[in-house]
């Protein structure tokens, strides 16, 4: 059992590869009825999970841990969304039949999308965070409607009509390397004297300045860096569903989000895992149900809630996430 | 030169003139402190000080440069550290992590080494966690590191607050009432502990309080305000026998 402990780094990966090859062999062995377990409805269900936990870490890291409210996610995924689509799709028409062109071309464009979100917040955010308050809501709130409107009314980008035939390069292979990269990277950063500083901001704004933190300059950072996750999620989003329409971006979308991480735990990456993982997969498991699905899975919600006020996982983490701490050398006084 | 050298300081608050024609020279290696009533507008100039507000007049140098209109942080980083009259620890923290932060303009690595975890990552983190510790030990407090900072009992907050002003080794350490909500035996130590303060980290020690055991007990020189307005100045036996001051603090004929 030593192994485990020593070698935790390894033992996360072994694992991750390991859920991997499982999931792909239940897609891929015919178990039932001659056709595999998981069908490519299941493995969508399973791509989207991935985008959405990817959403709602990157939603966390500014909610939860730097203690600003942003309420308008989808905007900037919508951003990643369709800058990616266009440049894959409408500018440089490429195709999955030749992924030897077509991924180099589906990476670029989903970091291109991450940038321009990036940039979006950026915008976004340098005004509203230099207020101490909930300025940010109202502001995030706007740009997300704002964002939609214009893709709606720009024919360009397709308008209300939506944008489709957009190559299908999302699978569950490019799920996986996006979610974990992108979790590592973000975990990465909060474990950090910068994610120290985050949540320094978070408890006390004064206090923070006075210990010679630029609060405004780390909030902005990380609303920035937030947002390019969810560029790049929405670049991701549109190659899975292969086609995206504005209304798919609207607040509601980004509602959705603040559910996930406030259910699973604003305060811990785990929790924003465990929140999107659960309840992506839940309401699809509960078809079965018909029309009681809808009073089901909201009432799971309030009870969830009412039982678990802050959350799922609250502030605890799971034992891969965290950074093994090293030992102190002990001083006899 | 002074340390600190603040020249005809008046901070107007709309119609309100909260301090007026306010002047202080610090030298280096002195225990000043600032007394008056509730209201006499102490925090106001404390607050001054470390760029809460930009002052409507006056000059704030410190070791030879203006500070006036520099932003908190940037004030904090040029050596001037502070506490609050009401503790405000980064409560959801863990106790060294609190010490961290307050070393976190001085840490060498960026964003990147941040998302990558580096070498040069790995390295600052073990550098800041040696620091931390020690400088914990300092304070008694290293059997509690990994506790949230929230939990500690009230006099440890106290000491913790310290420590983390002092993290960001500064050369001015201002105390908002610090001996506020202690019992005699923990003002005593408190006294005990700024004259240590001041010699092991060659502190200059600004302070307000309330207590005048502490205040006569630990400061060589005391400014005491009223409404604003400046109206003794001196060694603690002079201001203890100051009528200006007995009647600021008592009302006339007292």
């Amino acid at each position: 059992m030593t192994f485990f402990r020593t070698h935790r780094t390894a033992v996360t990966v072994i694992a991750f590869v390991l859920t991997y090859v499982v999931v792909k062999l239940l897609s891929v062995l015919p178990l039932v009825n001659g056709g595999p377990l998981l069908n490519g409805y299941y493995i969508q269900l399973i791509a989207l999970a991935g985008i959405n936990i990817v959403m709602t870490v990157s939603l966390g890291m500014v909610n939860g841990f730097t203690g600003q409210f942003s309420i308008g996610h989808a905007g900037f995924m919508a951003v990643g969304a369709y800058t990616s689509a266009m440049i894959t799709t409408v500018w440089l028409h490429t195709s999955v039949t030749n992924p030897w062109v077509g991924y180099p071309v589906f990476i670029l464009a989903i970091l291109a999308g991450g940038l321009l979100a990036a940039a979006a917040g950026y915008l976004v955010g340098t005004p509203s965070l230099r207020l101490k308050g909930d300025y940010l809501a109202i502001v995030t709130l706007s740009a997300n409607e704002l964002i939609r409107t214009v893709i709606r009314v720009t024919n360009a980008l397709g308008g209300p009509r939506g944008l489709g035939g957009i190559p299908k390069f999302t699978n569950l292979e490019v799920v996986f390397v996006f979610t974990i990269v992108s979790v590592v990277l973000m975990r990465n950063y909060l474990f950090s004297s910068h994610g120290r500083s985050m949540k320094a901001v978070r408890d006390s704004e004064i206090a923070a300045e006075a210990t010679g933190i630029n609060t405004t300059k780390q909030k902005v950072f990380v609303f920035v860096f937030s947002a390019f996750f969810a560029g790049v999620s929405g670049g991701v989003f549109a190659h899975l569903l292969q086609f995206i329409h504005p209304d798919n971006f609207s607040f509601v979308k980004s509602l959705e989000y603040l559910i996930y991480l406030y259910v699973g735990g604003s305060t811990s990456i785990s929790g924003a895992i465990v929140g999107p993982a659960v309840f992506t997969v839940l309401p699809e498991l509960m078809r079965a149900l018909q029309q009681w699905r809808m009073v089901i899975y909201p009432l799971i919600l309030v009870l969830t809630m009412i039982f678990r006020t802050e959350g799922i996982m609250g502030a605890r983490e799971f034992r891969f996430i965290l950074i093994p701490q090293r030992q102190r050398k002990e001083v006899s006084a | 030169m002074a340390l600190l050298d603040v020249q005809h300081l008046t901070q107007f608050f709309g119609g309100l003139r909260a301090v007026s024609d306010f002047n202080i020279q610090l030298e280096h290696g002195e225990i000043v402190g600032l007394i008056g009533p509730n209201g006499a507008g102490k925090t106001t100039v404390f607050n001054v000080l470390t760029g809460v507000y930009t002052p409507t007049k006056g000059t704030i140098v410190f070791d030879g440069q203006n500070i006036v209109g520099k932003k908190t942080y940037q004030i904090t980083q040029a050596g001037i550290a502070r506490t609050f009259q009401n503790i405000r620890l980064f409560s959801q923290s863990s106790v060294i992590d609190n010490i961290k932060i307050a070393y976190h303009f001085r840490m060498s690595y960026g964003n990147t080494d941040a998302f990558l975890h580096t070498r040069k990552y790995w390295q600052g983190e073990q550098l800041v966690d040696d620091y931390a510790i020690d400088l914990l030990r300092l304070f008694h407090l290293e059997g509690h590191a990994e506790d949230v900072s929230g939990s500690l009992p009230y006099g440890a907050q106290r000491r913790l607050e310290i420590a983390r002003a002092l993290a960001t080794k500064p050369r001015l350490l201002i105390l908002d009432e610090p001996a506020a909500g202690m019992n005699p035996a923990e003002a005593d130590e408190l006294m005990e502990m700024i004259h240590w303060l001041r010699d092991k980290f060659d502190l200059t020690i600004l302070l307000i309080e309330h207590q005048m055991r502490v205040v006569m007990g630990v400061c060589e020189r005391i400014k005491v305000m009223d409404f604003g307005e400046t109206i003794c100045e001196g060694v603690p036996e002079y201001i203890r026998n100051d009528p200006r001051v007995c009647e600021a603090y008592l009302g006339k004929g007292a």
